[in-house]
């Protein structure tokens, strides 16, 4: 027993130790210098203590992984390239696996290279043939940004069975595509296979990542559509004191007490800053206190996509998981084992202590990277790039002792059969066609188009607090709404909404933001000006005014201000439309006009019409500062006489920048105010029209809300009725189309014929006879018709007579109902009998041009024409 | 309708056009306040003085701003005092007796001319009204076809009508209008199709040809013509006008008789070729330097234009900011003080007022000081670097004319060596060839000879001389009255702003007056 228990512990402290090496290993790759310090200072406990460690992780590994395992792939339709290795294959596992042992040897205490995993038929494929470029029929999917969102909404993402181990399975693209679910090596792989189909210069990674990255945790990020896109300010830039320029008037204030203000300000700035300081101290101790305990053992892929192709200018990360690109010096991207495409494997020789971050990302330099394959130490995805071939040969010199045979050797073709994606599935995306994203104080939902009833695609909630408790605001956008709303923005806090429309709303409508849907209440409309016969570029209401802004319009309006007063009550109580509320003020202003003088277009006018007062402003001259004005006041007054006073000059006060002389006349002034007047009208008018116009719009909108109706593009034969009925029928047409052809393709003599002896020539007496059968056969046929006919016509006349006796004795007794059946049943039976009627007289018409028609034929049938040319 | 009967002719006296213009004027409420005030002939835009039986149009020099004139179906005969009209966009003279088309060069904005049931037979004198766009000359006495061709000029006509005069018996008489006026849409009244287009265009294509041809010839004449007076002007502008060639040498000699004696002795021809090409390479010199400075001065005034722009509009943009913002204040005060009624609030608000407009009148008064000095200023500058651009300009240019005069004078020197020599020569009765007849008298004595050397080397300096002095002379006074206008300008800007300033505080004063007044007696 003792001796059994001894072994046992051996074991297990074997085991330990193996553990404890792992991990160490890791810690290697990150900080070499210490862990070698350490290496000779390692005790019982320490180790003792990252067992401890390591087994509380193992324990939190998600039992998910087996939900995906090879028992759910039916691997029997699969095509032979999955399920064996040609020669070439077997003979790069060879080379692989002779590399692979080098490696070890050289390099004992890096872990063992990734390099041949199992596919889902359990057939060793080396990682370069896995990646199968493909170029996507999608032009969303032509660029890379794109193309990883695709790939991180399609898939469902699955933790790797050993975090800190890369996975013994990788599985062709193909059935990930076909299940939605994968690791990240799945999800790198495919990624690769698009970019690189797609021209990109792109990497499949074998490395270390941060917790964050590895479980797909966003929850510390913030959201990127809750980040403001930077006013880039742009510093106007301050051209340096020309020739001629005047000199700025002489600076009077005091510089002593500006110093003073500016002390102030750098005392209140510094004190905010202090306190910023202290809450990010705060934050950043909060954020600390979660540590990883594996940080930087644990196992991630990723896609390097190198700079060069399709324009790339720096060298950057894409993590597949959240389809988010990093810099390569990124926090999150802890160390690099290997990479590789399709046509050859590196091995990261450089240390990787400080993360990422003093990578060199040469591939064709074999100190940095060991590459598997000589030959195609750098991808050549376009033939032009031959300066490459030159370092390969001074490379050979120095490589780990390759065998020769290596020279010659290229990567054999990719197994894995072509990535095809239905668009039904594209356009589907997400699994299910839904996806929820947890980030840093907001949650993304998502879903496919025309899944949502209403057409909601996406989702964003912003909280207030880290636990998303309380909700901020809510943002929702929309897809192929018949009312066009795009996105509907909800303030929680204010209650403000904001809706924003994309062109083509029935009443131009671009965004309307409002508290309540009730009319006469705070709310701003803004409208596509140009799809706007008025040139409306936006409507503000408050409860006691509305104000219109104008674009574009002939007569130049640009801005219409009109207050209100309070609604004077009628005793019968109407509703709102029919008791407008009064105008008090209305304020217009106008664009310059270029074709008047500025002295005489208007640029303000306001009517004050409980005062009968108008004013007016001009426009300001070019070389002036103030501008002209006059005032009517519009006062109908009586004279000494009683006399009614048309026009006095005290009612018109006017400014003048220039004095002219017509312009003093009563006639002008007289002239001016009668417009005025009429113009007055119209704009109060026009006010009562926007009133209107507002109730409509509030009332579509609340419609559309109701109804929301979603269009459908008369392309999309699967969703639009019209055209899936159009495209119905048109098949149903073809396919009649067809049956028709092979029903006149039927032979008339084909029974006939049959009754003779099959093989024989005819003899003309068998011809003659035949013809005859024929055509005596379809005199029958005729005359059949016309009898049944004529059966059917002697029924329903029996019948309707019947129905008449029946009437003509219980004529009395009927009740009105029965009456009108009668009557009814009687002209039906009249038009059947019509119909019959005129059915017989056409057959009788029609039946000898037939049988004539066929005796025709019969004499031009090839087979009988020879027999009977005689007769004729 | 007693003056179609009564056939005594009418003069267009002062009472007859206020008859017309009080009944074609305004009506109702209107018409009752233009009585009142009464109208001035300046002020009418159109006028109708039809069946008057008027002989001669007279007394229409006030109506300055007429539009529309119709004075159909009356006798006159003669198209007259219709000079001061320039506005006049609509003339009626249909029904009358008139012989020749004449008097109407000043109407150059006639777009609508009706000359119906005339007598005129010829059309003509219409150059000024370019932009003529309906003709109406129909039941006249045009007999030549030839005439129409007179209307190719009137890029905008459009409509014409010569129904009723000789021509219009003519059987190709349609045919032929279309031809020559392509771009006409009616003819007497009826549209032209497309086909008789076509049509008359085949036929009279031919000649038709030829008059374009001739017409595209003369005006790429006139082109060229003015491309080379806009050059010359050009030139002009930069003082070396003529001085890029062998103008200034040509003229030395142009009037020089003993030069061009001299000229033919032997010899004298290679000096005078080596002379001219020097002299016109200093010539070139002169005008491409020329070029250059006139170049640089107008960079100069651009940008000294573009700043003083840039200043004042700053300063406008100010000014017109401060009088918005008073003018806001103002009328809320204004209409505050109307709503008060308690009379001490009210003096106190308007003294408020008061002060607000003596802070506006400051403000502007001091931002408009500010202007003058900024400007004052550079201006100076600017007159200081332009002075010095030319006096830079005159040196140069100078030093350049020495050359030409040292030249001149190598030439003479040269020139009077060759002289003697063949005098010394004659007078040894060496001479191999024999001097031309015209040129011996002048080798009779060593004094003439000096003599008419010297002359002839007199002449040519003079000729550089002057021509220095006018460059010299022109660039001076165009430098004083460009710095001149430049005071000037910046003089009546201030003027006219000080003058704008105290207008408008004029005006917001008289206006607080006024309520000030209106309260006191309510």
């Amino acid at each position: 027993m003792e001796v059994l228990k001894e072994k046992v512990e051996e074991e297990e402290a074997a085991e330990r130790e193996d553990a404890a090496e792992r991990a160490e290993r890791g810690e290697k790759m990150m900080r070499l210098m210490e862990v070698r310090k350490e290496e000779t200072t390692m005790t019982q406990e320490m180790l003792r203590d990252l067992e401890r460690k390591l087994s509380e992780i193992e324990v939190s590994i998600p039992e998910k992984p087996s939900t995906f395992t090879k028992d759910t792939i039916d691997i029997s339709k699969l095509p032979l390239s999955y399920k064996s290795n040609t020669p070439k294959e077997e003979h790069l596992l060879q080379v692989a696996d002779n590399f692979s042992h080098q490696y070890s040897h050289l390099c004992p205490d890096r872990v063992p290279l990734f390099l041949h995993p199992l596919n889902e038929c359990e057939v060793p494929k080396f990682v370069s043939t896995t990646i199968r470029p493909t170029l996507m029929p999608y032009p969303e999917l032509y660029n890379w940004d794109t193309c990883a969102q695709f790939v991180s909404d399609f898939l469902a993402m699955l933790p790797l069975p050993d975090p800190l181990k890369p996975p013994s399975y990788l599985y062709s693209s193909t059935t990930v595509l076909k299940h939605q679910k994968g690791n990240c090596f799945d999800f790198s792989t495919l990624l690769c296979s698009m970019l690189i189909g797609a021209g990109y210069d792109a990497y499949c990674v074998n490395g270390y990542g941060s917790q964050d990255l590895c479980h797909m945790d966003l929850t510390r990020e913030v959201c990127p559509l809750t980040v403001k896109p930077k006013e880039t300010v742009q510093e106007e830039e301050k051209a340096p004191p020309k020739k001629y320029a005047i000199k700025p008037p002489r600076d009077l204030s005091s510089r002593f007490e500006q110093e003073q203000e500016m002390k102030r300000q750098e005392e209140i700035k510094a004190e905010e800053e202090k306190r910023r300081r202290q809450e990010e101290e705060r934050l950043m101790e909060v954020d600390s206190a979660k540590t990883d305990p594996l940080h930087g053992l644990r196992v991630h892929s990723w896609v390097l996509v190198l700079s060069g192709k399709r324009e790339v200018p720096e060298s950057f990360f894409i993590d597949p998981f959240t389809a988010r690109s990093y810099s390569t010096q990124d926090d999150n991207f802890l160390g690099i084992e290997s990479l590789w495409n399709h046509k050859n494997y590196w091995i990261n020789m450089q240390d990787c202590w400080n993360c990422c971050k003093d990578l060199i990302f040469d591939l064709g330099d074999p100190v940095m990277w060991e590459y598997l394959l000589l030959g195609t130490d750098k991808p050549l995805l376009s033939p032009t790039e031959e300066e490459d071939n030159g370092v390969n040969d001074d490379d050979a010199v120095e490589n780990l002792g390759k065998e020769d045979e290596d020279k010659s050797f290229d990567m054999p073709n990719s197994w894995v059969e072509q990535i095809e994606i239905s668009p039904e599935v594209f356009e589907t995306r997400c699994p299910n066609g839904k996806k929820v994203i947890q980030y840093k104080k907001a949650k993304l939902e998502k879903w496919a188009p025309y899944l949502n009833n209403n057409g909601l695609v996406c989702r964003l909630t912003t909280y207030e607090d880290l636990e998303c408790t309380k909700t901020l605001e809510i943002k929702e956008w929309y897809q192929n709404r018949e009312d066009m709303l795009e996105l509907k923005h909800i303030n929680k806090t204010t209650g403000l909404n904001i809706d924003y429309f994309k062109p083509g709303h029935p009443q131009a409508l671009r965004v309307h933001s409002y508290t309540s849907m009730q009319p006469e209440m705070d709310r701003v409309m803004e409208f596509y000006e140009k799809a706007r016969v008025d040139g409306l570029i936006k409507r503000e209401e408050t409860p006691k005014t509305m104000t219109e802004y104008y674009q574009g319009r002939p007569d130049f309006l640009s801005y219409r201000h009109i207050n209100f007063g309070p609604r004077v009550k009628k005793l019968v109580l109407n509703n709102a439309e029919s008791n407008p509320r009064p105008v008090v003020k209305i304020t217009e202003r106008f664009f310059r006009n270029p074709t008047k003088p500025a002295d005489e277009d208007v640029a303000e006018r306001v009517f004050l019409i409980l005062d009968e007062r108008i004013q007016l402003r001009y426009h300001c001259r070019e070389d002036h500062i103030t501008a002209s004005k006059r005032e009517f006041l519009r006062r109908t007054e009586v004279d000494s006489k009683g006399n009614k006073i048309i026009m006095t000059p005290d009612m018109c006060i006017s400014f003048e920048v220039e004095p002219m002389e017509h312009t003093k006349k009563l006639l002008y002034q007289y002239e001016a105010m009668m417009k005025l007047k009429n113009e007055e009208k119209l704009s109060r008018h026009q006010a009562w029209e926007s009133e209107l116009e507002v109730l409509e719009i509030l009332k579509l909108r609340e419609e559309e809300e109701e109804a929301h109706v979603l269009t459908t593009s008369i392309y999309d034969t699967k969703r639009n009725e019209k055209s899936k009925e159009y495209r119905e029928a048109m098949e149903r047409v073809m396919h009649e189309e067809h049956l028709r052809q092979v029903e006149a393709q039927l032979d008339y003599l084909a029974p006939f014929l049959a009754q003779l002896p099959p093989g024989e020539k005819l003899t003309r007496w068998q011809a003659v006879r035949l013809k005859d059968e024929c055509l005596s056969d379809f005199k029958q046929r005729l005359i059949n018709k016309a009898n049944l006919i004529q059966a059917r016509f002697e029924k329903e006349t029996q019948e309707l007579q019947k129905q008449q006796q029946w009437y003509q004795e219980n004529q009395v007794t009927l009740t009105p109902e029965d009456e009108d059946l009668y009557l009814s049943y009687c002209s039906q039976a009249m038009f059947r009998i019509r119909i019959l009627e005129q059915r017989l007289n056409r057959h009788k018409e029609l039946a000898p041009l037939k049988y004539l028609a066929l005796e025709e034929k019969l004499y031009k049938d090839p087979r009988l024409v020879e027999l009977l040319k005689v007769f004729v | 309708m007693h003056q179609l009967c009564d056939m005594e002719p009418r003069v267009m006296d002062d009472d007859m056009l206020k008859l017309a213009v009080g009944e074609q004027g305004p009506r109702d409420e209107a018409g009752q306040l233009a009585k009142q005030e009464g109208i001035l002939f300046k002020d009418v835009l159109s006028l109708q003085l039809d069946f008057q039986n008027i002989l001669r149009i007279d007394n229409l020099w006030q109506f300055e701003n007429l539009r529309k004139l119709q004075l159909d179906n009356n006798t006159i005969e003669k198209i007259e005092g219709l000079e001061k009209l320039t506005r006049l966009v609509w003339l009626d003279l249909s029904f009358n007796n008139i012989e020749t088309i004449e008097g109407l060069d000043t109407l150059v904005n006639l777009e609508d001319l009706s000359l119906f049931n005339n007598r005129i037979a010829k059309i003509d004198s219409l150059d000024a009204l370019v932009k003529l766009q309906v003709l109406s000359l129909g039941n006249n006495r045009i007999g030549n076809l030839m005439n129409i061709i007179y209307l190719r000029r009137f890029k905008d006509l459009r409509t014409l009508s010569l129904a009723g005069n000789p021509i219009a018996a003519a059987e190709d008489y349609r045919m032929f209008i279309c031809a020559y006026l392509p771009d006409l849409v009616y003819l007497d009244f009826r549209r032209i199709d497309d086909h008789t287009k076509e049509l008359a265009e085949v036929k009279h294509q031919y000649s038709t040809d030829e008059l374009k041809h001739q017409e595209n010839l003369m005006q790429a004449r006139l082109e060229d013509e003015q491309a080379r007076r806009e050059e010359l002007e050009e030139h002009k502008a930069a003082f070396v006008e003529n001085l890029n060639g062998s103008f200034l040498f040509d003229s030395m000699y142009a009037e020089d008789v003993e030069g061009s004696k001299l000229a033919s002795l032997p010899g004298v021809a290679e000096l005078m070729e080596t002379y001219k090409d020097k002299f016109v390479i200093i010539c070139l010199n002169i005008f491409e330097y020329g070029l250059k400075q006139q170049e640089k001065r107008k960079a100069e005034l651009d940008t000294f234009n573009e700043r003083v722009q840039e200043a004042v509009q700053e300063n406008q943009a100010q000014g017109r900011h401060r009088t918005a913002e008073f003018e806001e204040k103002h009328l809320l005060n204004l209409s505050a003080i109307r709503g008060e009624s308690e009379l001490t609030n009210i003096e106190t608000k308007i003294a408020e007022q008061r002060e607000d407009i003596a802070e506006l009148s400051n403000a502007l008064m001091t931002l408009e000081m500010q202007l003058v000095e900024q400007l004052e200023e550079t201006i100076n500058m600017f007159e200081r670097n332009i002075v010095d651009l030319v006096e830079l300009f005159i040196e140069n240019v100078q030093s350049l004319m020495a050359q030409c005069r040292d030249l001149e004078n190598h030439h003479h020197e040269k020139l009077l060596e060759i002289a003697i020599n063949i005098l010394e020569k004659i007078v040894k009765g060496e001479l191999d060839e024999d001097l031309p007849e015209d040129v011996r008298p002048l080798f009779v004595d060593k004094d003439t000879t000096v003599n008419a050397v010297g002359t002839s080397h007199d002449t040519h300096l003079l000729k550089i001389d002057n021509r220095e002095d006018e460059l010299v002379t022109r660039v001076n006074s165009w430098c004083t009255h460009l710095v001149d206008k430049i005071h000037k300008d910046e003089m009546t800007r201030n003027r006219r702003r000080v003058k704008e300033i105290n207008q408008y505080v004029d005006h917001v004063q008289g206006e607080l007056d006024s309520l000030e007044c209106g309260d006191i007696l309510d």
